[in-house]
């Protein structure tokens, strides 16, 4: 049997005990967190400290000669093939992804809604190594030949899903009030959609590819297979393999000498602020667009 | 006006339709491709140990192995500790950090596999060899998972590798469901007298487990087709040994290293059965987490 | 504002097309650099003296030479899909059934694979061919074991962990070395066998594995008990441990231009698709270093147009001149019987 006085001490135990126990949990919570900061911290320090030292004006401009060591190396090539093929991509996925969208918001029936939206995130889910096979065997197995644009087009697929994505959702937040005054001033409706609605999401749609962009720059699963068999010297053709960045960090790091990996390090390092800036520049494109299109409600 | 109307309606109809077909595609032309390798081998491919180009005789045993070592070992450790840091940024963060921690952790996740696999194998290797591998080996040696430990690439470092890529995605769709929670759920605990932990065990969790399994499975699968990061630490390994700190490889790694050619006849098919059984995984989790979520959706909807 | 959002529009638009139509210009006006350009792929072997080639080539016959180190079946590869103008290769094209079936194979250099070790204080060791097979068939697995101790009488061998290091990507300096292995050890032939990527045992994890010559260098210079392969020029330039291997004579012979030219001697004229093998020479060559090899360099019989005759100018002064430049980097110069192959049964064989 327990007095009164007895239980409250074993309550106040109990809570003490509880207390104690979600404070810890707290702690853990806070420890989590700051190791996935840590994390970050280690790697984009590493990469800064042993990559920008190598950062010169050399290593921009001039192309990676295998057979003159004396002479300044660069990766000049890798930045230009890089360009090139991520120009195409975007260029290949940002219409093919807004016409998706269209058609989603627009005509779609709720079947085929559900049905696109489930194949753009099976599209996202497939790993990029696989697609990089797949268009080896679409494109680069007859033509019998690698190419920029075969690289451009696996990374055109892998854009799809997150363009598409972020145009379908923007188109969504542009009030219906706005359609329909347009049909009811007589405006036809593919001039409503591409005159209307489209342009209130042009914000939207850069942030989805700068996105998309930020995340294919740094891919080197779908250049191995489509654009890896590359030729010395810079080159801007885009039917030839060109070198790419990340495929050129992944071929030195292999290397043990120190200039090898050194240039690893420094390219990794041009990379990371690419796509840091890229994700920046994305994340100020969001806030922005959606502060314009709650200003149009 | 009803040319253009029908113009526009046709033209997306047919980027939406191509976009269909495209996943189909995609899957026939993998399979089309490993066929050969298919009528050789059979369905015994999946679990026979050799990868032997002279004899042109191949099987995926080893990599299935490593693939499903290295991306449930991955998943182990990052679960909690994404979990910890989805609860961190939903409910502990102070206003003042709570922004850049979130932008931190997403900038983990835009990190390219590339440069996570260079800073693995140069810097993290070398220290989990000479200091972490040791030390495991030491306290756990009587498993056999944590046998003896000498060189730096091995299935222990992808892991480390792995975990770091999947943290970020487990993270943020975490931190997305527990600030989804409908606060009458947790103000009703807390003033019933629960601690903030038996709010969050009792309320949170539970309301999101169905999103947190779903966020572990798309984890999951980021995990099994990570090529680059993991070929670059990994070490190549070609047996099926049970001590973590020897080299070994996975699906997808086994691909990646083989991109500048094979000289076996039946190579290249053998590599796209690799690819046929790594997309089969992929397709299978995809479709998994979206049936978890429409699932908890139609149950969340209907309390 | 509506007007405004127009004019943007077509401006993107407008800026679109024009990239777009540039884009097409370059692709339609930019052909394959022809001409005054020659693109070669593959061995890694054989880059040093290709690389050291390019500056005399552009001076003496006008051609801007480029080579891309991607390893034998990479140059294969691509002289299959004509991504280049020519594939290099250590490895015999029978290694690679299927690719390149229309051809024109031809040995152009000649060199050694030197086996690489590190084990401080222990230079020189020696080693005999079945034992280097049982090293890398694990059957043989502390650095003290008898077989290796009987090798070298009078040196202290400690007793650490073997790690036999091979090449990850596939490599004609593998084919070189597993060839050597299939001739003197039975237990190899019927197991791994030869080949530009073999299945190497794992050892219990020991095996370990390099990309590229640079790779293996990596792994063995990092890890004290290992041993690998590598061609000699790289084990040498990187001033790596390299052992004296026992030839079919009984001798242990040291990798260098004497030894080669020795193990050349063996063999001077290759056979009707241009292969010659003089991995482990007979005991008639007693100064012969049994590791070593030619090396390839395959081009596509047409379909050349207008670089085949630069091809085949190339070629002739590779053979010829180009060869003065290989000692240095330890190609031992081709025996005239084999010049006089390639210029009559090879060379000509290049169409257009």
């Amino acid at each position: 049997m327990s007095t009164a006085g007895h239980g409250a001490l074993t309550r106040t135990k109990i809570l003490k005990r509880q207390q104690a126990v979600s404070r810890a949990m707290e702690g853990v919570a806070w420890l989590a967190a700051f190791t996935a900061v840590a994390i970050l911290v280690v790697v984009v320090w590493s990469v800064a400290r042993r990559g920008a030292s190598q950062l010169s004006f050399d290593f921009l401009t001039k192309p990676q000669i295998a057979y003159d060591p004396t002479q300044p190396q660069g990766l000049a090539n890798a930045f230009v093939g890089t360009f090139v093929i991520v120009a195409i991509a975007t260029a290949m996925a940002l219409p093919f992804g807004i016409l998706v969208a269209i058609y989603v918001n627009e005509f779609a029936t709720r079947w085929i809604r559900n049905a696109i939206g489930l194949v753009l995130d099976l599209l996202q889910g497939v790993p990029a190594i696989v697609i990089g096979f797949f268009v080896f065997g679409l494109i680069v197995l007859p033509l019998h030949q690698q190419s920029a644009l075969a690289a451009s087009f696996a990374l055109a697929v892998m854009m799809l899903p997150l363009v598409a994505r972020t145009t379908i959702e923007v188109l969504k937040l542009v009030p219906s009030s706005l359609r329909e005054a347009s049909l009811g001033l007589g405006v036809p409706r593919w001039r409503t959609v591409v005159g209307v609605v489209l342009p209130q999401s042009v914000g939207g749609t850069l942030t989805g590819v700068t996105l998309a962009v930020a995340r294919v720059a740094g891919e080197t699963a779908p250049i191995l297979f489509t654009s890896s068999l590359v030729a010395n010297g810079t080159s801007w053709n885009p039917t030839h393999a060109l070198m790419t960045v990340p495929l050129a960090i992944f071929e030195l790091s292999d290397q043990p000498d120190l200039p090898s990996q050194q240039r690893a390090w420094a390219a990794a390092f041009v990379l990371l602020m690419f796509i840091l800036f890229a994700s920046l520049a994305a994340r100020w494109l969001a806030t922005r667009s959606k502060r314009k299109l709650g200003r149009a409600r | 006006m009803r040319l253009g109307d029908f113009v526009l309606q046709g033209v997306a109809g047919a980027a939406a339709f191509a976009s269909l077909g495209l996943v189909a595609l995609i899957v026939i032309e993998i399979v089309h491709r490993a066929r050969p390798a298919y009528s050789a081998f059979g369905f015994s491919f999946v679990y026979r140990v050799i990868w032997d180009p002279v004899h042109d005789v191949y099987g995926a045993g080893s990599y299935l192995f490593g693939t499903v070592i290295t991306s449930f070992g991955a998943l182990l450790l990052a679960a909690p500790l994404a979990i910890g840091i989805g609860l961190f940024l939903s409910e502990l963060a102070p206003k003042g950090i709570l922004a850049p921690v979130t932008a931190l952790v997403e900038t983990l996740a835009a990190i390219p596999s590339v440069v996570i696999g260079l800073w693995g194998l140069i810097v993290l290797a070398p220290f989990l060899r000479d200091h972490v591998d040791p030390a495991l080996h030491s306290v756990l040696g009587f498993i056999p998972l944590f046998g003896q430990a000498a060189v730096g690439p091995s299935l222990f470092t992808a892991i480390i590798v792995l975990t770091i890529m999947i943290l970020p995605i487990i993270a943020s769709i975490s931190r997305e469901l527990f600030l989804a929670v409908p606060s009458e759920l947790k103000e009703g605990a807390l003033g019933l007298g629960a601690t903030r932990w038996q709010m969050v065990r009792g309320v949170s969790l539970s309301y999101s487990r169905s999103g947190i399994a779903a966020a572990m499975i798309l984890g999951l699968g980021r995990a099994l087709g990570e090529a680059i990061a993991v070929t670059q630490v990994i070490g190549g390994g070609t047996e099926i040994l049970w001590n973590l700190f020897t080299p070994g490889d996975t699906l997808a790694s086994k691909i990646a290293a083989n991109y500048q050619g094979t000289s076996g006849l039946l190579e290249t098919p053998a590599l796209l059965y690799l690819a046929t059984i790594l997309l089969v995984f992929s397709l299978i989790t995809s479709v998994l987490a979206q049936l978890i979520v429409r699932h908890a959706a139609r149950q969340h909807g209907a309390q | 504002m509506p007007r405004t959002r127009l004019k943007i529009r077509i401006v993107l638009v407008a800026a679109l097309a024009g990239a777009l139509v540039a884009l097409t210009a370059t692709v339609a006006g930019a052909s394959r650099l022809t001409g005054t350009h020659l693109s070669g792929a593959g061995s890694t072997f054989v880059q040093p003296l290709v690389n050291k080639w390019i500056s005399p080539v552009k001076s003496q016959l006008g051609t801007a030479l480029t080579y891309n180190g991607v390893g034998s079946t990479g140059g294969v590869t691509a002289i299959d899909s004509r991504g280049v103008d020519m594939g290099m290769s250590d490895a015999p094209l029978s290694q690679f059934p299927g690719k390149c079936t229309n051809c024109v194979q031809m040995p152009w250099a000649l060199a050694g694979t030197a086996v690489v070790y590190n084990l401080p204080s222990l230079p020189y060791l020696h080693i005999s061919g079945p034992v280097l097979a049982q090293m890398f068939n694990c059957t043989i697995t502390k650095w003290n074991a008898p077989a290796i101790k009987a090798l070298n009488p009078g040196r202290t061998l400690p007793n650490t962990t073997i790690f036999p290091v091979h090449r990850t990507d596939g490599s004609g300096t593998t084919y070189n070395f597993t060839d050597f292995l299939s001739k003197v050890s039975s237990a190899w032939r019927n197991g791994p066998g030869t080949g530009t990527s073999v299945s190497w045992p794992s050892c219990g994890g020991n095996a370990l594995g390099g990309s590229h010559s640079s790779g293996v260098s990596g792994v063995v210079k990092g890890q004290v008990g290992s041993i690998g392969y590598v061609d000699v020029y790289y084990a040498k330039s990187n001033s790596l441990q390299y052992m004296d291997v026992k030839n079919a004579a009984g001798k242990y012979i040291q990798p260098t231009l004497a030894s080669f030219k020795a193990a050349g001697s063996s063999d001077t004229t290759p056979n009707s698709n241009g292969v010659i093998s003089i991995v482990y020479p007979s005991a008639s060559f007693p100064t012969a270093y049994p590791i070593c090899t030619y090396t390839y360099v395959d081009v596509q019989k047409t379909g050349n147009g207008s670089q085949a005759p630069v091809i085949r100018k190339f070629l002739n002064w590779a053979i010829h001149t180009g060869q003065s430049y290989g000692p240095a980097l330890l190609f031992q110069p081709l025996d005239p019987g084999v010049v006089t192959w390639d210029t009559n049964n090879a060379i000509p064989h290049i169409g257009s």
